[in-house]
């Protein structure tokens, strides 16, 4: 058994921060404003949707201290361990003067009532940190977590692109003392297991995860909390034992070993996204329609195929890919594939304290096209209406070689669309067939009316898809990637 | 005089910039006092009927729980419901929290837990039991609006404009007809910062509040009617709102039940309001419009018509100006007018950002859009052919009415002249192009407003207002009209707002306030200048001695002779020498009755949009708007732009995404969090180009400023459907638009 440490350490702007008595559900946003009194950190909806609590979280990980955009209002304080905080209050510029991201959004003029404002301003400070010049595409995403109501954003947007030229990253004081709080951090992660009364638990590592929730099944284990922190905040329900799982490093590891990925299930959207989107581009880009740069920097593979949510975006394409989920309980592992994981609405094959451990992803074979289409109401920030991930090859007669379709939003759980496949699976690749194949969605699926879409509308929209993806694969210019080299 | 204007027309950074940046603004929530409290609201689940019982026991039960009021235990308030009824309430009987077990809507505050410390008190709030007699709820306006009527008691400036002619029959005989349905969803303001009131209960009794408001007097005189106290023991300071769009209009529950227990616990209590109960007071009410047009062959109207029902309240007649629009924007020979309410189970509706202008404007402006096609006519032709020359529904001549240049320059900026007529000729890639366009207005009023400017005796000026400042950049306007009167720059003035013991002034709303507040501390300053030029000559061997008030400047701190700079004061010496502290003088603006009588004044827009839309998944993009706009004289660029911008933004809100989806069985807002109640996020916004149409006005106000706030949004929704039936042949005549919508429409 690892060491044991009854508190958890972090940095708070220029504090250090050790806790030992705190609830498994506090989140960093009530931390910041109640027991610290750091207003400047606001609250708009508690959810994770408009980025008015946004801070950074500094942590170290394969490159070294990287701080992230992350939302406050569902960030649980068991998280923090071995972590740099950063709020609006610790922005300075040189003598006194406001911060560089700060000054261009006085200029451009962009606030108005101003309660979006430091949430905006900690999104650019990130983004400035990585880029200083960044490209109108890389503000736009760095930008999609936080809503602002007056303002119309335009003005956000020119002060992004305004801050280069009112300063350079290099005397910001996150860099200036970069060396000395990634030796702080370094040295804190002491490779014990935190353990606060038996509430709030960070596993030293997987083998001590694995022990513990064998053990005590029932805890509830927490990654990137974009769901638990919901369960907390909308629904209040207790998730004592609280299993802290989103630092193991193992569990963030990306392999490849005999054409197959091997994705920890830690490996949170944004490092998926630069990961997976070189091997698998049309993945990256899905990614990033994926909530807002936030969610990204906090949610896990293995969450959004752990909560068995029938509108998670990740399964359909994985299942499209025929990628295969590592469960774990205790010593005990077992693989299977994706797509069966799945049950029922609500059901998954995961037994009490078993856990995913990783998702292997066979890159696709030479010649295989793949595309994924997400659509929403609103373009950003949005769940699912109904999404569709294709993967096909066709042999050299332009006949269906091999097909695999999976939709979500499009049933009870993610699922293939085994009779669209079979009809297609041998035919030449046509309109004719693609029509045809069409007419077998209604025998696949029966999709719910809900506020996000009508039953009717998924139907057409999940067909219209296919004939799209038929299209875009003639017409050539479209956004159907074809996998040539990237299994060697 | 010749007047100073260094400032006022120049683009000038807002003077709250560096507050809103650093996260230095405080806003109603975080304020803090010793001891403070805070209450957790219990909301209602069922739509109507009583609570027969409560059990706040095991609430009571968790240690630092101090009190869980309910109607069972509530302290006296004021017996009269009258005596609810804030300055901007709509005629009925106000709503009163924790009054009795009746259940009014779904989500009416049933409890308030108040505990030493948030968490104690949300966690608490969970254990609160109620058990109900459910009644029978209606919140579905289709089937209410069978028993619709015509609201008895009208609210200030609601009334329908006369018929004229006969419009059925000349609906009959007209060559070109369109009759048809247009509705709206209802909405919910969703501004950043949710409600919250925080009072601080001082020495005495006395009260310091800061609630989350568009006007601190109207939270002091609610406060005082209902739990009598006199106002003078009631101090509102609330200098920063997150946000309003009128949902702060009026005091809403948090700050009924923030006081009561305040006062029952002799305590400082804090109420705030999660995201959830942002969708359990005052909404944008669904409204259906109904609207007839005739024309003779060349488009020229003969016959109008314009109905339209609207939701309320059981309890309250909320009404807005939705048909009248459509009057002032056309005329014709015959004309119909007719607007009611219906009673639906839901909470009070309330003005939302131009409220009613943007529904019948929607409908006016795509039943003109379908005349334009029905005959031919390019739609901004039509709209020029029936250009009203005077205010029809009032008798009036405008103050002013630069729409022309709106649509000519508007029109010029986008490239109208442009456009292939026939809907679905134009198309890149997978996306069909549509343009559209639509044209507006909004009333530009000027409400009673006092301010004070302040000299010290360090040079440096103070002006103030009670009014707010929720965005729009009231404290940047008046900063720079201030500095212009007194010659000073504007880092030597102070603009206060926002705090009960200022001098009085209206909520902040309608778009009254930059020409009301504007003009009233305009004035203030004109009077102190006079005050100072007296207290100049006064002094011992004054250089200004025999000077009138009219050979005078004030430039750089002093004044001196307009004709010979030489002979001049330093204004700090005048104050000093004035043996008092500081000078102050005080003014009240009001509107001019004789030109009310005779001109009717509004702002208005022209909105060219452009739309993208994907047909095989009905998705809707908006490359590109211009909207021109004629608001008068504008103080400030870069805030004027901003709001338009703003509001224009909102308008593509209404026109793809704002909708507050009611589940009729469970009669309540499902969507109740920014999940799911879309407004616009980055993403959905491209290039917004806004043009300021240049418009001189010496009648409107004094200063010759309309107004900004509400403009924005007026025409937008209108000019997108209009650009969306373009693009796809689709007529969509329900908002928003969604994609099930487009997909299902036939062409
Ligand atoms: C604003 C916002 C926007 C969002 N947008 C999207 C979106 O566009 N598309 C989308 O798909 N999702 C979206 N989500 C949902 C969410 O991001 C995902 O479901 C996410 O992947 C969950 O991962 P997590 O690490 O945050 O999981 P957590 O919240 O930590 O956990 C989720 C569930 O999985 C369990 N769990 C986590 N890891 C494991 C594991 N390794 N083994 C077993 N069980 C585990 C937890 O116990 C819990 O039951 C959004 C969420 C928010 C708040
Ligand atoms: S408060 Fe809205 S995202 Fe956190
Ligand atoms: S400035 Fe008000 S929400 Fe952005």
């Amino acid at each position: 058994m690892p060491a044991i440490r009854q508190h958890l350490r972090f940095i708070l702007n220029g504090e250090d921060v050790s806790l030992s008595d705190v609830a498994p559900d506090a989140t960093l946003l009530d931390f910041l404003r109640i027991k610290r009194s750091l207003k400047g950190t606001k609250e708009g909806c508690a959810e994770g949707d408009c980025g008015a609590c946004t801070v950074l979280v500094g942590r170290l990980g394969r490159d070294g201290l990287v701080y992230e955009s992350v939302n406050a209002c569902i960030r649980f304080v068991g998280s923090l361990d071995a972590t740099h905080v950063v709020t609006v209050e610790h922005l300075r510029g040189a003598n006194g003067a406001l911060h560089p991201v700060q000054q261009a959004m006085v200029d451009c003029h962009g606030s108005q009532c101003g309660f979006c404002t430091p949430g905006f301003v900690m999104s650019l400070y990130a983004l400035w940190m990585r880029h200083a010049r960044p490209s109108l595409a890389a503000i736009e995403e760095a930008l999609q977590g936080n809503l602002c109501r007056c303002t119309g954003y335009e003005a956000i947007i020119r002060a992004a692109q305004a801050i280069a030229s009112y300063g350079e990253a290099g005397n910001d004081p996150l860099v200036v003392e970069r060396a000395a709080i990634t030796e702080r951090l370094r040295v804190w992660r002491d490779g014990a297991r935190i353990d606060c009364g038996g509430r709030l638990i960070v596993p030293a590592s997987v083998d001590d995860l694995a022990a513990i929730f064998a053990e005590n099944p029932k805890a509830t284990l927490v990654a990137g909390s974009t769901d638990v922190g919901l369960w907390v905040t909308k629904y209040m329900r207790p998730i004592e034992p609280a299993v802290f799982i989103g630092a193991l490093d193992e569990m963030k590891r990306v392999e490849t070993h005999d054409g197959v990925l091997r994705i920890g299930a830690g490996v949170t959207y944004s490092d998926a996204r630069k990961i997976l989107g070189e091997k698998i581009p049309e993945l990256g880009k899905l990614i990033a329609r994926i909530g807002g740069e936030q969610v990204r920097n906090m949610g896990t593979l293995g969450g959004n195929i752990a909560n068995g949510s029938p509108i998670g975006d990740m399964p359909p394409p994985l299942i499209a890919l025929d990628a295969r989920v590592l469960l774990r309980k205790g010593s005990e592992r077992r693989e299977l594939p994706l797509e069966d994981f799945f049950l029922a609405y609500g059901k998954q094959d995961r037994q009490p304290g078993e856990f995913v451990e990783a998702i292997h992803v066979p890159l696709p074979a030479p010649g295989t096209r793949l595309a994924v289409h997400k659509v929403t109401k609103r373009r950003d920030e949005d769940i699912t209406a109904t999404l569709g991930a294709f993967a096909f090859r066709l042999d050299t007669e332009n006949r269906v070689a091999a097909i695999r379709i999976a939709c979500g939003g499009m049933a009870g759980t993610p699922k293939r669309a085994l009779g669209v496949e079979q009809a297609l699976l041998g035919q030449r690749w046509c309109e004719d067939a693609v029509l045809a194949a069409m007419e077998r969605y209604a025998d696949d699926f029966t999709p719910l009316s809900d506020m996000r879409a009508s039953a009717e509308y998924r139907m057409l929209a999940a067909r219209n898809l296919l004939m799209r993806v038929y299209l875009e694969s003639v017409s050539g210019k479209a956004p159907v990637t074809i996998a040539r080299d990237v299994a060697a | 005089m010749l007047r100073n204007e260094r400032n006022f027309g120049s683009p000038r950074d807002r003077v709250d910039g560096r507050a809103k940046v650093t996260g230095a603004a405080q806003y109603a929530a975080e304020f803090n006092a010793p001891d403070l409290l805070h209450g957790y609201v219990v909301s209602s689940t069922i739509a109507k009927g009583r609570i027969t019982s409560i059990d706040t026991q095991k609430a009571l039960d968790v240690p630092g729980v101090l009190k869980v009021f309910t109607h069972d235990n509530r302290p006296a308030t004021a017996w009269f419901s009258s005596s609810y009824q804030d300055e901007v309430a709509p005629p009925g009987t106000p709503f009163r929290p924790l009054y009795d077990e009746q259940i009014y809507y779904s989500g009416q505050p049933i409890a308030l837990v108040v505990a030493e410390s948030f968490d104690v008190a949300r966690y608490a709030a969970s254990l609160v039991e109620a058990t109900y007699e459910a009644g029978a709820h209606e919140t579905d306006l289709k089937l209410a609006r069978a028993a619709a009527y015509v609201p008895p008691k009208k609210r200030q400036g609601m009334k329908p404009p006369a018929s004229k002619g006969d419009a059925m029959a000349a609906y009959a005989k007209a060559p070109l007809r369109i009759a048809n349905d247009y509705s709206i969803a209802n909405e919910h303001h969703n501004p950043m910062e949710p409600h919250a009131s925080t009072v601080i209960f001082e020495a005495g009794g006395k009260l310091t509040i800061h609630d989350k408001i568009q006007g601190v007097m109207n939270t002091q005189s609610y406060v005082s009617g209902v739990f009598g106290l006199p106002a003078s023991d009631i101090h509102v300071v609330s200098p920063f709102v997150g946000g309003g769009f009128g949902s702060g209009l009026r005091p809403q529950y948090q700050l009924f039940l923030a006081v009561m227990a305040a006062l029952d616990l002799k305590r400082s209590v804090r109420v705030e309001m999660t995201r959830d109960q942002m969708f359990t007071f005052t909404h944008r009410p669904e409204t259906i419009n109904t609207v007839l047009l005739g024309a003779d062959k060349t488009g020229r109207l003969s016959a109008l018509r314009h109905q339209a029902v609207a939701v309320t309240s059981r309890f309250e007649d909320y009404q807005e100006v939705v048909v009248n629009w459509s009057g002032i924007l056309y005329d014709a020979e015959n004309k119909q007018f007719d607007y009611r309410i219906a009673k639906v189970d839901t909470y009070t509706p309330g003005d939302m950002r131009a409220p009613g202008a943007p529904l019948g404007t929607f409908a006016i402006e795509s039943a003109m859009d379908e005349l334009a096609y029905a005959g031919n006519i390019d739609p901004l032709e039509l709209r020029l052919r029936n250009y009203s020359t005077r205010d029809e529904t009032t008798n009036k001549e405008f103050t002013s009415k630069e729409l022309r240049a709106c649509f000519q320059l508007g029109a010029e900026k986008f490239g109208w002249s442009r456009r292939s007529p026939a809907p679905r000729s134009m198309r890149e890639g997978r996306e069909l192009i549509g343009w559209g366009m639509a044209s507006g207005c909004w009333e530009a009023q000027f409400s009673k407003t006092s301010a004070k400017a302040v000299l010290t005796s360090d040079g440096r000026l103070e002006v103030g207002t009670a009014t707010a400042d929720i965005g729009t950049g009231t404290y940047t306007i008046l900063t720079q009209i201030g500095a212009d009167a007194l010659g000073l720059d504007m880092e030597q003035v102070t603009a206060k707002l926002a705090d009960t013991t200022l001098p009085k002034s209206p909520v902040e709303g309608g778009s009254w306030t930059a020409a009301s507040a504007g003009t009233a501390v305009q004035m203030a300053c004109e009077a102190l200048k006079k005050t100072l030029l007296q207290e100049a000559q006064k002094i011992e061997g004054s250089p200004l001695a025999d000077a009138k008030y009219e050979d005078v400047v004030f430039a750089n701190g002093r004044i001196a002779m307009a004709d010979d700079a030489g002979r001049s004061l330093d204004l700090s010496d005048v104050v000093r020498h004035s043996g008092q502290s500081e000078i102050e003088e005080q003014a009240t603006a009001q509107p001019d009755s004789k030109v009310q009588a005779q001109y009717a004044a509004y702002t208005h827009s022209a909105v060219f949009v452009e739309v993208r839309v994907d047909e095989q998944l009905g998705l809707v993009r908006i490359p590109r708007i211009v909207n021109a706009v004629a608001a008068g004289r504008i103080i400030n660029p870069k805030t004027a732009r901003s709001q338009v911008t703003g509001g224009t933004v909102w308008g593509i809100g209404m026109a793809l995404h704002e909708e507050s989806l009611t589940d009729h069985n469970l009669g309540r807002f499902m969507n109740h969090n920014l999940a799911e109640y879309h407004v616009p996020a980055n993403a959905d916004i491209y290039d917004i180009d806004v043009i300021f149409v240049p418009e001189e006005d010496d009648k409107v106000s004094p200063i010759g400023v309309k107004g900004l706030g509400e403009i924005g949004i007026v025409a937008t929704p209108a000019a997108i459907a209009n650009a969306i039936f373009h693009a796809t042949g689709k007529r969509i005549r329900e908002l928003p638009i969604t994609i099930d919508k487009v997909l299902r429409e036939a062409a």
